[in-house]
């Protein structure tokens, strides 16, 4: 009897001891806009947080009185802790939260008072430091700032040098979607590997790309869904023509296209600049096999670039230090130096123009057949065309890969399943 | 002619059990051996089979992406905590309601069950605030204290407490026994395959759970193991022989927790239907 009890109490004991190690007075200090101190934290997940991190030292350097706490989560989990935060009416929120921008307006619209508006601590006057196009999705309707902009993704289509030699296709030849799939046909004769990878019933990504390239995304500026528009069908008819010649590889997801980028089943990989990570990180044998050229146009002389993927800082309203927290957002965001350590370390592509002429940035990669990489793609950021993200974003890019596993694998036409996508789309947002 | 036909169905009842554990240990072999290789060389096609080299590779850079030994004790921790103290108050509310009689003990474990049906979602953001303004998140109790008393848990012991005959606690009780010595010393020991189950049960849900505290943990040397190895999945880099090693490290414990309390699964059956 005793002995029990004793194992009982002895339990509770340890369970209060764990209770009473808890710190957190540090937080409670704050200082003002112009002597921003006291301890912050930072959400972001794997290579950004290791990028924030990295730049603490500079940042202290300018604001001795602040540190800077990051705390590293997977995207998926930053998500669901931010909606939980939020939904809870901002508590338990950190004061700096990363995000993709895809995902702002959706959260924007779902909770319209939970960020700072950060023109109103005066990040309007950096307008100008940054490609328009990522200016464009960081901003709400009325043109205010509403996240700080970061890295991004400019589209280019990577390509296996080795395979293109052995089909005597020559990359610089290709100028549009046709010459595309004609290279591919040769391509596929001459070492019988497709052309590219695309998960079909779950990734738009290359629609995506496409729409993009000719200024549109799921909707049009005025927020109208252009899932119906002539650039959408011929988006989607080239798709087609590229499953009609066999020319897709049709992989499951992210670990789908890393296989067949490892394993060399694909001859190139349309996506972001970002994917250059990637490639060299799970396929370092491979290394002066890989090069990149631009999307191909619609027509010759047309638009050849698009982004995928990019993320911001934003500061949520409830955050408890918020001097602090903008100090940190605008100088992160706004330092050469500290952009310029994700761009080495991780790959992370700055939107802050300054860092372009950075002779890293300039440099021949050995990975990638010598050539300039990175200056290709910094080359063309303020070419890529500004397109119009909205909360419905996930919804449409969902609908429409489904449409596109409709057209694909179940030989739907192109206008009617685009035109299902559409009417489907509408009932959803209503 | 018999021995042959005998000899026939072994061999085709054996060929289908060695089939199905070829499936079921296929999944479980391949993450053992792709913790032993780096991540690039786990999609090779064909894929390699045997150990790699790179165990010990793996080994260090997952301690020091994760602190592999504090996420590891943090998981320990909790699980084990939660399970004494979930299985003993589970065992005596379920006696509780199984033995005493007083008012409102119907009605009282009609809204225990009814607790059974309400989706975590919707207590998700409530406590959440709660946990908050207790100034508990990133702690242990954030994760222990919430669901000690498990609905289930309770409604399985309750179960097999009311098969025990009263006679058994009269008895007791006439010889002079407190009620705390009863539960211990009489009702504990009789339902021990009961509280084995339980015990696994609660251990396994906590071990595993990854929801909450994904939410109320934020910094790394509190994670537990599925919210740490969750983090390891990168936005374009995952380092996926660090995943295996992680996933393997993890599976462990419930194995030989399973093992450990497996003996009493068996003991408490055979136990039960050999009446002398």
């Amino acid at each position: 009897m005793k002995k029990y009890l004793s194992v009982l109490l002895a339990v509770f004991l340890l369970v209060l001891s764990a209770c009473s190690n808890k710190s957190s007075d540090d937080q409670a200090k704050t200082g003002d806009a112009k002597h921003p101190a006291g301890t912050i934290t930072v959400w972001g997940w794997d290579v950004a947080a290791a990028t924030m991190k990295a730049a603490v030292e500079n940042f202290q350097k300018k604001y001795p009185d602040v540190k800077v706490k990051v705390e590293d989560f997977n995207s998926g989990d930053l998500y669901e802790k931010l909606t939980v935060g939020l939904a809870a009416r901002g508590n338990g929120l950190p004061d700096v939260v990363l995000m993709e921008d895809e995902r702002i307006p959706g959260y924007i619209h779902q909770f319209p008072q939970g960020f700072l508006n950060l023109n109103k601590l005066g990040y309007d006057k950096y307008k100008d430091s940054f490609n328009p196009a990522k200016v464009a999705s960081v901003q709400d309707k009325d043109g205010n700032f509403v996240a700080a902009p970061w890295d991004i993704g400019p589209a280019g289509v990577f390509y296996r040098v080795d395979y293109f030699k052995k089909a005597g296709v020559d990359p610089n030849s290709i100028q549009t979607w046709d010459d595309y799939i004609a290279a591919g046909k040769k391509i596929k004769e001459a070492t019988g590997k497709k052309m590219l990878p695309i998960d079909i019933p779950n990734y738009d990504g290359v629609f995506q790309m496409m729409m993009q390239q000719q200024g549109l995304s799921y909707f049009d500026q005025d927020g109208k869904i252009t899932l119906q528009s002539p650039e959408a069908v011929r988006a989607m008819k080239v798709i087609k023509q590229l499953h009609d010649e066999d020319l897709i590889l049709n992989n499951k997801g992210w670990d789908g296209i890393v296989t067949a980028t490892v394993n060399g089943e694909v001859a190139t990989v349309p996506y972001g600049v970002w994917y250059t990570g990637s490639i060299m990180d799970q396929a370092p044998d491979l290394k002066g096999k890989w090069d990149v050229f631009f999307l191909p146009s619609f027509k010759e002389g047309g638009t050849r670039y698009a982004n995928v993927g990019g993320s911001s800082l934003l500061i949520p309203a409830t955050a408890k230090n918020q001097s602090a927290a903008y100090a940190f957002v605008e100088f992160f965001t706004t330092d050469k130096a500290s952009q310029m350590l994700g761009f080495e370390k991780y790959g992370l592509f700055p939107s802050l123009k300054d860092t372009y002429n950075d002779p890293k940035f300039t440099a021949n990669s050995e990975y990638f057949n010598n050539s300039p990489v990175f200056k290709k793609f910094a080359d063309i950021v303020d070419k890529v065309p500004q397109i119009h993200l909205t909360e419905n974003f996930a919804k449409a890019s969902s609908l429409m890969a489904n449409a596109q596993a409709a057209i694909l694998l179940e030989n739907k036409s192109v206008e009617s399943a685009l035109k299902d996508a559409q009417k489907q789309l509408e009932n959803q947002m209503r | 002619m018999i021995t042959s036909k005998k000899l026939s169905t072994k061999i085709l009842i054996y060929s289908l059990l060695i089939i199905g554990v070829i499936l079921s240990i296929a999944p479980f072999y391949w993450m053992i051996v792709g913790s032993t290789h780096p991540s690039g060389e786990i999609f090779r096609v064909p894929p390699k089979l045997l150990p790699g080299n790179y165990l010990a590779k793996n080994f260090e850079s997952l301690s020091e992406s994760l602190g592999i030994a504090k996420v590891f004790w943090n998981s320990l921790y909790i699980a084990i905590v939660y399970t004494v103290l979930s299985t003993l108050i589970s065992a005596m509310a379920g006696y509780a309601f199984a033995k005493y009689r007083f008012k409102g003990k119907n009605g009282f474990f009609f809204v225990i069950l009814c607790s059974l049906m309400i989706p975590f979602q919707v207590t998700l953001i409530p406590l959440f605030e709660m946990m908050v303004s207790f100034d508990w998140l990133n702690t242990y109790q954030a994760i222990i204290l919430p669901s000690l008393a498990a609905p289930f848990s309770i409604y399985l012991m309750r179960q097999n407490m009311q098969v025990v005959p009263d006679s058994i606690i009269e008895a007791s009780r006439v010889d002079g026994a407190g009620e705390l010595r009863i539960f211990f010393t009489v009702i504990l020991p009789v339902t021990r395959p009961a509280l084995a189950a339980v015990a696994i049960f609660q251990f396994m849900s906590q071990w595993n759970s990854l929801l909450w505290p994904l939410i109320t943990l934020n910094s790394k040397d509190m994670f537990t193991l599925p919210v740490a190895l969750s983090s390891l999945i990168g936005m374009a880099r995952i380092d996926y022989g660090e995943l295996m090693l992680g996933t393997t490290l993890s599976t462990i414990p419930i194995m030989i927790f399973f093992l450990l309390l497996q003996k009493q699964f068996i003991s408490g059956i055979l136990g039960g239907s050999v009446k002398e």
